[in-house]
């Protein structure tokens, strides 16, 4: 059974579901909601992932029924008609998505059947059931990307043996999703392949239409967009890989290896293009050497955020930048099985480090499970302190950095001190990145 | 007014027949608006704004030492993501000490929404009270347990008696208004019923003698509250203090950033002022009827004519109103003195303004003052409290006045026919003027002053910088678009306001 939140690092079903489709090009969300759910969820969406800003159609432009009293009442659908049809002449879109918040799920208003209403029509409209206590953003995400590819793709018999599809990099909950679908994109590209993110840099819906055509799908993620992926292989009979989030040399060349392994990649193929990232990633960090040894920059760590990114910024710094995480707390809600396959991606790092991992989605247990780590030192003079230290993990926990008295970076969602646009931290240039970044904070009183 | 032995206020379409849709003149809003005719106008179209819950939280995460509670589904106050790290910076600035904004949300999910969510709320008290011991857990209730019955109310008075923190249920289930600004009745409300009782009072033995009896006493009667709102910055509150202390005065401030215990001693004061009808007659009134403190509530202090007003008014009251003459000719004067420089600049720029009824009317009386043209008022709901700030708007008939909460497709329209030189908008909506190509100069903001003598030069003294290179938004134009078709423009842009089910 569920449980309360402390600051939870998330929204609803409905927030994921408006965060993914305000993120596809020209895609116009309409809302059958409570008037206060679009505006809640845009604020959130937009302030507290890097300034997002309001977008194309999202923000208070969401199309939105509005939904009162009255409605609750007698039913929405009538309203919601009015409100899609009108859409429809104001708004210009290439795909019109209904979703559902709470209260008109709750009513039974059928959003899928107004829909229907419409099909005769020359638009892509589709609809799903988003209400907010279905889950939180993850399953909002996959909610909307297992209607799309069931309903919005095309059906492809003849397989392009050079097209991978790419996802499980959930927009905004990724504060840094455009960036880091580009790069891995690139990678991917360097190995011999087209590949479609559908939220990445000059996609546009054609993307999403045609990736029934595709030969893979590779998720990164343990947990997001796995769901969509079985619907894909059932609807499309496209296989997946599920792969972790690649950032630094050490994450990024598992990523290739493994994807290279299942696709069949020659490996000198692949060595050729580790090297050669290598080979420029090595180029920079080598100018931190002098720097790094010469204050002697390594730091203990403490790591926050969702289980995409800890396994990610846990290899980094424990098998790149050889510091010291000794507490990752990992603060999606999953379930025991989940859990399983995410602990599993700590097992093998090159430092022989083992972290401890905590699954915990409450903000305030961050600092106990801290003190049950590292004990305190009562007094003593002599004493093995936890510092030189960092952080890593969301605006929250700059909190945590004040009690720790530890510098601090925010790489996680929420993030609402720093302005993000194609800033990416994945694969090898993302983690040149992220060095920049986490040593600019070190030497940033210098 | 007396709803406080209600669970919950009513909604403003009730007890102000408030609404939120209309287009057409200042005059005719003025005309109409008076026989109460608007009440049932509602849109065919609508984009999203804010509920009660979303304007009830910008106040309460403001409130020192203290949790809230968002008896919800996940998504429920997912706004405070983005405010939490400002929040505590903000309660900084009233107390060094101050630990920011926490909330809890009680998660309530599909079984739920079957079984109830009281489990989940009573373990989110306890917590609440045994992780942060704070003076006051604040309990908001949304949309989804209204609908499955859970009786919050007498799950938190059973709470009550285990916990020390004082508990406060706040009615502000979404779907019940459409007038966002009910969030200040419905938190005024839980505040009243909660936080006004005072603990068992020790203080009696601290005074020595009658002299400082009668001495406390004396200070009581020479007391204000000033009411301050959650868009209003330190230095508005700094800046209101300096006036008002400037009659010998003293000054407290409520009900943004006080501490949960501030409020059990609200009445430790002869007078409550208002710096906006919006946000206090519902509290106001009720204080008057509970200790027969009254108030004022007539103007907010921006631009010199509603400043000179609001100084005046709350003199009026304790029998200084020469020394406040005195006060606002100098006070004004020095101003006028000050703004001249930037009237050259001003002078016949049109200027459109967005956001609540009496701020949007304020401020543009002070742009008026300074040679500005106004060609466009949006206020986000319209009531009787706007009338006579409609009055001090001069040439209204030719003004357009909008009344929407957001709804930026009917303001692009709007702005794409009368070309303003200016815009002067709340948050959210301001992005997408930006990329009509406007300069902006913000409606309210916590981090600069607005309020009194002081923060009518630095609006003046801003929106002249804003329009000294505009080049920004400018580079916009043809590089980004709104999402309407083209035909939209085209459009009467009231087109979708459906006014047949007026009443």
């Amino acid at each position: 059974m569920s449980k309360f939140i402390d600051r939870p690092r998330y929204l609803c079903a409905l927030g994921g579901a408006i965060g993914t489709l305000e993120n596809l090009p020209r895609t116009i969300p309409i809302l059958h909601a409570a008037a206060g759910c679009g505006g809640n969820i845009s604020n959130a969406l937009n302030y507290a992932s890097g300034y997002l800003g309001s977008g194309y159609c999202a923000g208070q432009a969401l199309s939105s029924s509005n939904v009162y009293e009255q409605e609750i009442v007698f039913g929405g659908e009538d309203r919601l008609c009015e409100q899609v049809e009108n859409t429809l002449k104001i708004m210009d879109g290439d795909l019109y998505f209904l979703v559902s918040g709470c209260m008109v799920e709750m009513i039974g208003d059928d959003v899928k059947g107004v829909a229907k209403k419409f099909k005769d029509r020359d638009v892509a409209l589709l609809a799903a059931d988003t209400g907010g206590f279905h889950g939180n953003s993850f399953k909002g995400y996959d909610i909307v990307l297992g209607t799309l590819f069931k309903e919005f793709t095309l059906k492809k018999d003849v397989k392009n043996e050079k097209l991978l599809n790419l996802w499980g990099i959930v927009p905004i909950q990724d504060v840094f999703w455009k960036g880091n679908l580009e790069n891995l994109k690139r990678l991917l590209e360097e190995l011999g392949y087209q590949v479609n993110t559908f939220f990445g840099e000059n996609e546009t819906l054609d993307n999403l239409k045609n990736a029934g055509s595709a030969v893979l799908n590779i998720v990164v993620s343990d947990t997001a967009g796995i769901e969509p992926a079985k619907l894909f292989e059932e609807v499309h009979g496209v296989p997946y890989i599920s792969v972790p989030l690649p950032i630094g040399p050490h994450g990024t060349e598992q990523f290739i290896r493994s994807i290279s392994n299942r696709l069949g990649i020659e490996k000198a193929f692949a060595d050729k293009v580790i090297q050669r990232h290598k080979a420029r990633y090595f180029s920079y960090i080598e100018r931190i050497a002098d720097v790094y040894n010469d204050l002697d920059l390594q730091r203990y760590a403490v790591i926050v955020g969702d289980s995409s990114y800890a396994q990610a910024l846990t290899r980094f710094l424990s098998d790149d930048l050889g510091w010291l995480p000794e507490l990752v707390v990992i603060t999606d809600i999953l379930s025991e099985e989940q859990k399983e396959d995410v602990r599993k991606r700590f097992a093998d790092l090159e430092s022989g480090l083992s972290p401890r991992i905590v699954f915990d989605t409450d903000t305030s247990s961050i600092i106990r499970h801290f003190r049950d780590t590292w004990p305190s030192a009562n007094g003593s003079k002599y004493f093995n302190t936890f510092s030189p230290a960092f952080i890593l993990g969301s605006a929250f926990e700059r909190a945590l950095a004040d009690e720790l008295k530890a510098p601090h970076l925010s790489v996680t969602y929420p993030i609402s001190n720093r302005v993000v646009m194609d800033r990416a931290y994945t694969g090898y240039d993302g983690a040149i990145r992220l060095t920049e970044d986490i040593f600019t904070t070190l030497v940033g009183t210098r | 007014m007396d709803y406080i032995r209600e669970k919950a206020p009513p909604v403003r379409e009730d007890r102000l027949k408030a609404c939120n849709a209309f287009g057409g003149s200042c005059c005719e809003l003025n005309r109409i608006g008076k026989k109460g005719c608007l009440n049932g106008v509602k849109r065919t179209f609508a984009q999203t704004q804010g509920c009660q819950l979303n304007l009830s939280l910008a106040i309460l995460n403001t409130i020192r030492n203290a949790v809230i509670v968002v008896h919800a589904p996940i998504g429920c106050g997912g706004s405070s993501l983005s405010t939490a790290g400002i929040s505590k910076n903000f309660q900084k600035l009233r107390d060094p000490n101050a630990k920011g904004l926490i909330w809890l949300n009680t998660n309530l999910d599909d079984n739920d929404v079957v079984g109830g969510g009281e489990e989940k709320l009573r373990s989110a008290v306890l917590y609440a009270e045994s992780e942060f011991r704070p003076e006051a857990i604040i309990v908001v209730n949304s949309c989804v347990p209204a609908i499955i019955g859970d009786d919050i109310d007498s799950i938190l008075n059973d709470l009550q008696k285990q916990i020390s923190a004082k508990i406060v249920p706040i009615h502000c289930e979404g779907f019940k208004t459409k007038i966002m600004a009910s969030a200040y009745d419905s938190v005024y409300h839980g505040i009243l019923r909660n936080l006004l009782d005072k603990p068992e009072d020790t203080r009696k033995e601290i005074y020595e003698d009658e002299l400082e009896i009668l001495k406390e006493k004396y200070r009581k009667s020479r007391t204000v509250n000033i009411l301050n709102v959650s868009s209003m910055s330190r230095q508005d509150e700094e800046e209101l203090t300096r006036l008002v202390k400037a009659l010998g005065l003293e000054v407290r401030i409520y009900p943004c950033y006080a501490s949960a215990d501030d409020f059990a001693y609200v009445d430790d004061a002869a007078l409550n002022v208002s710096i906006c009808a919006t946000h206090d007659d519902y509290f106001v009134e009720h204080i008057k009827e509970k200790y027969g403190i009254p108030f004022v509530l007539r103007s907010i202090p921006i631009g010199i004519k509603n400043t000179d007003q609001w100084i005046l008014d709350i003199a009026k009251f304790f029998g200084l109103e020469e020394n406040a003459k005195r006060l606002v000719e100098a006070e004004a004067k020095e101003l006028r003195e000050a703004l001249e420089p930037f009237k050259e600049q001003l002078k016949g720029k049109r200027v459109f303004l967005g956001g609540g009824e009496i701020r949007i009317l304020s401020t543009a009386e002070l742009l008026q003052s300074m040679g500005m043209e106004v060609v466009g008022l949006k206020g986000y709901h319209y009531d009787h409290f706007a009338e006579p700030l409609l009055e001090l708007v001069e040439n209204s008939e030719n003004i357009i006045f909008n009344v929407a909460t957001g709804q930026p497709f009917e303001q692009a329209n709007l702005l794409k026919r009368l070309e303003p030189d200016l815009y002067v908008g709340h948050t959210g909506t301001n992005g997408y003027t930006a990329k009509q190509g406007f300069p902006i100069y913000p409606l309210f903001g916590q981090s600069s002053i607005y309020m009194g003598y002081l923060g009518a030069y630095e609006i003046v003294r801003r929106i002249a910088r804003v329009l000294k290179n505009p080049i920004f938004n400018r580079n916009f134009i043809g590089n980004s678009r709104l999402p309407y078709r083209d035909e939209w423009y085209g459009q009467n842009p009231f087109t979708y306001i459906d006014d047949s089910a007026a009443l």
